[in-house]
Formats: structure tokens, C-alpha cells, sequence
């Protein structure tokens, strides 16, 4: 063979795929010729370095790297999946029933929960009430957790925008709900932001004077503390906040943390027995045309108004029968026939995407959602007003006659009324109470 | 992980999906080799096959022939690697021209950049028989099963492809030369 056949077949040649002849033939052609011999070597220089390559590159380890990847990416996929199921199942229920309404009611709970003053008994500074120049509006974040500590990472967020006499609230649990509060005229407009559903809401009373509270309560303690950075309390001492440096006070159960310079509050706390309240997050004088629309009691553009068909809201004085239907709905409607583990705000506010979801899938009309709806809310806040109460659901299913789940004690009785599972009502002396 | 590329393709179809992670081991050094010559760098070749790993995964459902997987996955690779190319081109020249200096040095090369560079260029069919035989560690008779070709072709393949390495390790020596 000549060797010009024989360069051809070399990469066979050290590869091992010639068959025995050409084998052979290669072998005695590089015997005696050195061209070829040279040029074998060149090849094998560049195998090996192909080689050497090759090696050098699969030790490379992209398999976690490529694996983790894979999981995060699914995972964040079926959850958007199942987030757009959800929120397309969510705008077919809520065209079909009137499940705004029970959301709506839900957030007036919350209204009123919160505007419950845990000041009341040691603000002693609040008669120097001086009238708010600047403060007319702030934003600010509250977590209210009633009967254990707060958790700042788990706890609902209550996010306000506060304009005058209006405020705009977005519950963490419900991001897609905004309620717009105009506690002058006592109105309330619920905005379902995914299914593009406004509501109107009637908010006279209770509801309207403890959001009113909760503001008015707000804006004297910032302003007494902006006029008097001295004010009767006890200096705590001081501590960075986010950055910024801040100067502590105690007023009996209040700590406030107040910006070194400015004397504008930072956080406040607010502690009593079965109620922590955490204000932080606060924004002050933004000016009013910047946040006018975010309270406007207008429908937005390419909202559906939802018209008041059937009942209509009636949050007037909460009974016991609503509580008892409270813990009816919540425990056949939200906990499949199981009362919850505890009841309570906090709880209440976690339940809330809940309340969207399954509450609204047993609804069949519009006076049913309604109803439900305040009876949630009103039995919840019959529920914040009894002192002398102890709960005790858990584990209990509804229908189990003997097992007591909830008692109080009625302002000026001498016994008790306790609630069973199978949600009865009895009169029971103190002696008698279960333990 | 002796089972061919259709087992475990079929397996993540079926929704086993941590059975993927066979065919990430099978070809990372086959796609590293192909990206790092025309990506011009180490990282640059993990981040691109990374990337084309994880978009063939939540693509495979349209791979239509199971036991083709590595010539699809080559071409996404080809894919992103054309999307990171164009802002990559300028620095890869610099290292083509570092890892000749590094070589005349005498340094052991964990990488050999022109040769990745020279591997990049062939034409498709010599690219793919090259980065089986030495980077994926198939042997010529793998490569005909998994290519459909018969072994006398890979053989030639092979051979032709050995012919154009050298040309192009010899021009890219040149191009250095002259730039010196």
C-alpha cells in the first residue's frame, strides 16, 4: 500500500477497528517507513490530547447543580399552575355567588379587631392632643395577635394606607382583597383585584367608630410624641432599627421606638394580657395627592359593581347565636366537622384564603353568602368582647353533644354559658365547668 | 446508568423526574466540550450547559424519537450557546490567545482551548462522532448504534475528523503566530 492509503486508515489503526489484514499491512508499512511513523505520532499527540481533555471536562459535577434546578423550576411551575387554576376557579365561583360579601364581612372583623385600643388604659398622655398639621397621611404595617406572642414572619400583616378619614387595607392573607374604609360616612368598598368585583358595605356603628379609634389612637400618640420627645415616659434607652438609630420609651404597656432625630415613631408595641399589637413600617406625609386614588371611593375602571340582591348587611349588635353559627360555618364549612384548634384573630385571619375557597364552594345563593358572612363576622366579634372566656375545640368534631368547646361568662350572670359540639347552648354553674 | 438514552427519557416522561440526573452524568463532559470552544471559557461552558440541561428537561416532551436524545440536546446546546455567543465572541478571542501562550509555556493545560475552539468548528456530523469518542467515552461501536451509522462510516468520520482538527489547530497557530 502506498502511503498515502496507509494515512488514511492510522486513526483506525490505533483506534482498533481495522480488520486482520489491514492490521497487518499497516504494521509492516510503519516498519520501514518514517513519514508514516511520524505522522502515526502526530495523530496519537492529538488523541491525546483529546483525551486528556475529555478527561478533564467530565469530572466536572453539573448534575446537583443541573438536578436542583430541575426541582426548583417544577416546583415553582406546578405552583403557578396550580395558581392560576386556583384563581380561574375562584373568578367562576365569584361570579356565580356573592362570596365578595363573605370576604367583605371577614375584613370588618379585622377592622374592628384592630381598631380595639390596646392603649386605652395607659395612654395618659392623650389629653394634649394637638391638632395633626402635617399628619394627614401614613402608611404603616400592623400585626395584631390575640391570646399568644406574635410571630413577626408568620402573623397576618394588616398593611394600611391612611388618608384623613379614609384608609385602604390589604390583609397578607388575602393580597388580591383591598377594602377601602371611609369612616366619615361609615362606607366600606371591597375590591377583588383578580376578579375584577367591587362591593359596597355598610359600616355604621361598631365597625365605623373602631376604625375611627384606631386611627385617632395612631396619629396622637405620633403626634405627642413628634411635640414632646419627653413625654411622661420612661427612657429606655436607644437602638438601631433598620438602619436608623432610635430612642426607646415605656408608657405602662406601650413601647415605642422613635427615630433619634425626627421623633417620628419607628415601631410601637403594644402589650396586654391575651393581645400583642406591632406597628412598624411607618411612612409619613406622603402628600395627599399621592395616595388620593389609592382611597378613592370610586369603582375603578373595568370593575364590576356587585349589587346588594338579597340580604343586606346588618352588622349591628352580635348575639351568641352568632357566635355559636360562627363556629358552625367555620367548623363544617372551612375544617371538614373538626373545630378549630384555637379562635381568635390571628387564626381567623390565617383561615381567611379559606373562606375564598372552600366556604365559597358550599354556597348556593346570594342571601346564603351573605348570611354566612356575618355571621362569621359577628359571631367573631361577640367573640372579642366576652372577658371571662375559655375555649377548648380542639379535637373535638362537630356533634359530639358531650364535649363542651367553647364557655363565657354573660356580663352580670352568675353562671356560665357553655357551648357543646354538637352546638348547644346550656347554663352551667362555675362549680360545674369542665375542667 | 447502562440503560440507553430512550430508558431514561421515557422515565422522566412517565414523571420520574430525578431520573434525569443518568443523562446529566451521560453528557455534562460532552456538552462542556462542545460549548467551551465556542463559548471561550470553563464557566462560561457550565453556565450555557447548565442551561441547556434544565431547558431540554422541561422540553422533552417534544423530543420526538426517545433514543435521539443527544442529538437534540446538542442542538438546544448550539442554541444557547448562539444566544450567549455574540457578547462572548471579544473575550474568547483573548483566551484562545492566552491558551496558546499557556501552552508554549509549558503549563498542563486542565483546558485545552484551541482544541475546544478546533472542536467547534467542525461541520456537525465530526463534531458529534468526536465529543461521543472522547468526551462522552463511547466507544466507535456506541457511536454507530447511537448515531445510525454503520461502523465503517464512523471509522472514516473519525478519521476525516482528526484531518480537520489538525487544519485547524495548524491555522489557529498561524493566526497566533502572525498576531505575535
Amino acid at each position: 500500500m502506498k502511503c498515502t492509503e496507509i494515512k488514511e486508515l492510522l486513526v483506525a489503526y490505533f483506534e482498533g477497528l481495522l480488520g486482520d489484514s489491514e492490521q497487518q499491512a499497516v504494521e509492516e508499512h510503519l516498519k520501514d517507513c518514517s513519514a508514516c511513523q511520524a505522522e502515526l505520532q502526530e495523530l496519537k499527540g492529538l488523541r491525546d490530547r483529546l483525551v486528556t481533555n475529555g478527561k478533564a471536562l467530565a469530572q466536572s459535577n453539573l448534575e446537583e447543580d443541573v438536578m436542583n434546578q430541575v426541582i426548583r423550576e417544577q416546583n415553582t411551575r406546578l405552583k403557578a399552575a396550580a395558581r392560576a387554576t386556583n384563581a380561574l376557579k375562584i373568578r367562576r365561583t365569584i361570579m356565580k355567588s356573592p362570596m365578595i360579601k363573605i370576604v367583605a364581612a371577614a375584613v370588618i372583623i379585622i377592622a374592628v379587631l384592630i381598631g380595639i385600643n390596646p392603649f386605652k388604659s395607659t395612654i395618659t398622655f392623650a389629653d394634649v392632643v394637638k391638632p395633626l398639621l402635617n399628619a394627614r397621611t401614613l402608611i404603616l404595617d400592623v400585626i395584631v395577635n390575640i391570646g399568644s406572642d406574635v410571630d413577626e414572619d408568620t402573623d397576618p400583616v394588616v398593611h394600611d394606607v391612611i388618608v384623613d378619614q379614609r384608609i385602604r387595607r390589604v390583609v397578607s392573607t388575602q393580597e388580591h382583597i383591598v377594602n377601602i374604609f371611609d369612616t366619615e360616612n361609615a362606607k366600606m368598598l371591597t375590591l377583588h383585584t383578580e376578579g375584577n368585583i367591587a362591593v359596597y358595605s355598610d359600616i355604621q356603628g361598631q365597625v365605623q367608630d373602631m376604625t375611627k379609634n384606631y386611627v385617632t389612637v395612631l396619629l396622637d400618640i405620633i403626634t405627642n410624641i413628634q411635640n414632646n420627645p419627653d413625654f411622661e415616659a420612661e427612657k429606655i434607652g436607644e437602638k438601631e432599627i433598620n438602619g436608623q438609630k432610635c430612642v426607646g420609651f415605656v408608657a405602662g404597656n406601650l413601647t415605642i421606638w422613635a427615630d433619634a432625630e425626627t421623633g417620628l415613631p419607628v415601631r410601637i408595641e403594644a402589650h396586654e394580657p391575651g393581645l400583642t399589637a406591632i406597628y412598624k413600617n411607618f411612612q409619613f406625609n406622603i402628600p395627599v395627592e399621592e395616595l388620593e386614588s389609592q382611597v378613592s371611593m370610586e369603582i375603578p375602571d373595568g370593575y364590576k359593581l356587585v349589587e346588594n340582591e338579597g340580604t343586606e348587611f346588618d352588622m349591628g349588635t352580635p348575639t351568641e347565636q352568632d357566635l355559636v353559627d360562627c363556629l358552625r360555618i367555620w367548623a363544617e364549612d372551612l375544617m371538614d366537622g373538626n373545630f378549630p384548634e384555637t379562635i381568635g384573630m390571628t387564626e381567623f385571619t390565617k383561615t381567611l384564603p379559606q373562606v375564598e375557597g372552600k366556604l365559597a364552594e358550599s354556597i348556593t345563593s346570594a342571601e346564603e353568602g351573605t348570611q354566612k358572612g356575618m355571621s362569621l363576622g359577628k359571631g367573631m366579634l361577640f367573640h372579642m368582647q366576652l372577658k371571662d372566656k375559655h375555649y377548648a375545640g380542639a379535637g373535638v368534631k362537630v356533634g359530639e353533644a358531650d364535649k363542651a368547646v367553647f364557655w363565657y361568662l354573660p356580663d352580670g350572670a352568675d353562671t356560665y354559658r357553655v357551648i357543646y359540639g354538637d352546638l348547644s347552648v346550656k347554663d352551667v354553674a362555675e362549680e360545674n365547668l369542665p375542667k | 446508568m447502562s440503560e440507553n438514552d430512550k430508558f431514561y427519557v421515557e422515565r422522566c416522561l412517565d414523571g420520574h423526574p430525578d431520573d434525569y440526573r443518568y443523562l446529566v452524568r451521560r453528557y455534562q463532559g460532552v456538552l462542556l466540550a462542545n460549548l467551551a470552544g465556542k463559548l471561550g471559557s470553563r464557566d462560561r461552558a457550565e453556565e450555557a450547559a447548565q442551561e441547556a440541561l434544565v431547558r431540554a428537561y422541561f422540553n422533552i416532551g417534544k423530543l420526538k424519537k426517545p433514543d435521539s436524545f443527544f442529538s437534540w440536546l446538542l442542538g438546544i446546546a448550539d442554541n444557547v450557546a448562539k444566544e450567549h455567543q455574540r457578547k462572548e465572541q471579544l473575550q474568547r478571542q483573548r483566551e484562545i490567545v492566552r491558551s496558546f501562550s499557556e501552552e508554549s509555556s509549558g503549563t498542563e493545560l486542565s483546558q485545552d482551548y484551541a482544541l475546544e475552539t478546533a472542536i467547534a468548528e467542525l461541520p456537525e456530523v465530526y463534531r458529534k462522532i468526536i465529543l461521543l469518542r472522547y468526551y462522552g467515552q463511547h466507544s466507535c461501536n456506541q457511536i454507530a448504534e447511537q448515531l445510525d451509522m454503520p461502523l465503517g462510516t464512523v471509522t472514516k468520520t473519525l478519521s476525516r475528523a482528526y484531518a480537520m482538527l489538525r487544519e485547524s489547530l495548524q491555522q489557529q497557530t498561524e493566526v497566533y503566530e502572525v498576531s505575535q
